[in-house]
């Protein structure tokens, strides 16, 4: 029993400062947040390092994450279509189509929910799950791991970024969430409009973008607004340009895929998704959660005219009755000129985000 | 013997030594942390209900003008929450599809407040400040607040309140009736004051003090009532001040200490 008692105690030394022994020194990495946005809330139990920024990004490049190593993260979620797919739907590695459109990746660490019907609660929990999908990456997890446990290249950036030896599914989304984390995006004329707006300062740089603001364009922002225009800024606001909720846009008048409702099992959810952020939209067609319209122009129609009354329609769309908001081609030219403000070059530009080489 | 007895005392030695070892190694990792006492936990909670039933959001509840009407959002912003110069939180809010009926949590000594005062909405003095500098702890904090929020100019929702409306009496339920009541804007605010206030003590040295929310009261209330089939939509606008105040007088109304 002593002896026990002894080697316990020994084992336990060597565990407790495994990181002094080794040296793993993590880099904590510093968040490049605009100024007018909110504090990100990191997650305690993945901290944002150097490393770890640097292990996602490869591996959200990374093929060997999919059955037939042919398909990373980025197939889907390319930089030049704001991370999402310019496909109406994405080809798993099986040539299967999914049901709905990939999601821009923008600005993700603000998210409250992740899926269109919002049925992961984290962006670690999030990642989990197109790897092993069978229309999508087709893997397993062990599978996965055990490939990149082959490369001594992961095993040490692993080590770097976890202070750990050995690799897991957990590690890897957490690495990857760190890198997602990192894709901030807050540097869009919209941007330079929203802190003149409100009298925030603006650096030599926004006071520059915002001489290019156009007179069509401060309209376009107005009807954005306007309850008796286009009456959008409802569900598209704020510094992410989006509130949280899943909501029934009215596309359909009965649904062949009930969104929210599948996942809380309520009737009263069927036919509403997650609300997306309108941030990069210039990029990231097509739209709405099945990718049914391939341009912008079909989306202010859609909210024009095309409105379809259901049980579950968002009672914000209050001129469901006639249709839609009835914006005339004058007042749509306006408001997409705004929406093409929201494009953020920077972003889909930063080198920081592409596929490391 | 005396081998044994030197070998029992080398042992105690190796323990200790171990246990030393234990607790010093890890010096420059360990996180020291004080946490403060911080006395009873106090709960504000609110039941929503329609008249003596207890509501559900997206149930069916029937109006006293025999409209049938479903709830789908009931939020609101308590804001200044004290007795005199005791304050007990900044700010709360209620959502109730998303947070049930807790409407706030604070910790404090329920004797210290055997009144309460608050303002149901938020003071001019904060509610046009950025909302992104409001602490993450605050529920004035964009990332909060959500869609409580218009903008800095108009400020914050005070009370938001939306449903679907069948005011056709045909027989046919078609909820197609869309209600939505958003006020705000400063001269909306109104203020709360209860007094004997009745903490329950719920163990653990939580104490809950429960209001209600009748949201038949909120539709006919003593003074004035709002008819659903005229009167289905403010968002605080120009044009829209006489449906704005009796939203906040009625929703005042209705929200009483149980």
């Amino acid at each position: 029993m002593k002896y026990a008692l002894i080697a316990f105690v020994i084992v336990a030394t060597f565990f407790s400062c495994k990181k002094d022994n080794v040296g793993y020194e993590p880099t904590p990495y510093e968040l490049d947040i605009p100024s007018h946005f909110p504090d990100m809330i990191i997650p305690i139990d993945n901290p944002m390092t150097f490393e770890g920024v640097a292990l996602g990004r490869k591996l959200f490049y990374e093929k060997q994450l999919s059955g037939d190593n042919t398909q990373a993260c980025a197939a889907c979620h390319s930089p030049q279509t704001a991370f999402s797919d310019g496909n109406q739907f994405s080809t798993g590695i099986d040539g299967l189509e999914g049901n709905r459109n990939s999601m821009a990746l923008i600005n993700l660490g603000w998210q409250n929910f992740f899926f269109w019907d919002g049925r992961a609660a984290t962006l670690e929990e999030q990642i989990l799950e197109p790897v092993i999908d069978p229309i999508e990456m087709h893997e397993t997890w062990p599978n996965a791991v055990s490939k990149l446990y082959g490369s001594q290249e992961y095993r040490d950036m692993f080590y770097q970024a976890f202070g750990e030896t050995g690799i897991d599914s957990v590690k890897v989304s957490k690495a990857i969430a760190q890198f997602l984390r990192t894709m901030i995006s807050g540097n869009s004329k919209y941007d330079v409009i929203y802190k003149a707006e409100n009298n925030l300062p603006l650096s030599a740089s926004d006071q520059a973008m915002y001489a290019t603001v156009s007179p069509e364009e401060s309209a376009g922002y107005d009807l954005f607004k306007s309850l008796n225009g286009a009456d959008c800024f409802h569900c598209h606001n704020g510094p992410l340009m989006q509130v949280q909720k899943f909501s029934n846009n009215g596309l359909d008048p009965v649904f062949s895929d009930n969104g929210r409702g599948d996942v809380t099992g309520n009737p009263s959810d069927n036919g509403k998704f997650k609300v997306p952020t309108l941030r990069n939209i210039a990029y990231s067609a097509p739209y709405m959660h099945d990718g049914r319209f391939a341009t912008l122009d079909e989306v202010i129609n859609h909210y024009s005219f095309g409105i379809n009354i259901s049980p579950t329609l968002d009672p914000l769309i209050e001129y469901a009755a006639q249709g839609g908001v009835q914006l005339g081609p004058f007042e749509a030219d306006l408001v997409k000129k705004f929406l093409l403000t929201l494009s953020d070059e920077s972003f889909i530009n930063n080198p920081d985000f592409q596929e490391p080489q | 013997m005396i081998k044994f007895e030197n070998m029992k005392i080398a042992n105690t030695i190796l323990i200790a030594g171990c246990l030393a070892l234990v607790l010093t190694s890890c010096k420059d990792d360990e996180i020291i942390t004080c946490v403060p006492m911080d006395g009873s936990t106090l709960k504000l909670t609110v039941q929503p209900t329609f008249g003596a039933q207890d509501l559900h959001l997206d149930s069916i509840y029937t109006t006293a003008e025999g409209y049938k009407v479903q709830f789908t959002e009931i939020k609101f912003y308590i804001q200044d929450v004290k007795n005199g110069s005791s304050t007990i939180i900044s700010d709360g809010l209620f959502d109730f599809r998303s947070r049930g009926t807790l409407l706030l949590e604070a910790s404090g000594d329920p004797l210290d407040f055997i009144e309460l005062q608050a303002n149901l909405g938020v003071d001019s003095s904060i509610n046009h400040d950025n909302p992104s500098e409001f602490p993450n702890s605050s529920w004035l904090n964009i990332s909060n607040s959500n869609d409580m929020h218009w903008g800095w100019n108009p400020g914050y929702i005070f009370v938001k309140i939306e449903a679907k409306a069948d005011t056709i009496a045909d027989g046919n339920d078609i909820f197609d009736h869309n209600v939505v009541f958003h006020v705000g804007l400063d001269a909306n605010m109104q203020t709360l004051d209860y007094a004997n206030l009745n903490w329950l003590a719920l163990g653990n040295d939580v104490h809950e003090l429960q209001f209600g929310l009748d949201l038949a009261t909120f539709l006919q209330g003593s003074t004035q009532s709002i008819d659903l089939q005229t009167e289905y939509s403010s968002h605080s606008a120009p044009g829209q001040e006489a449906l704005t105040l009796k939203v906040m007088e009625n929703f005042k109304e209705a929200l009483t200490l149980l």
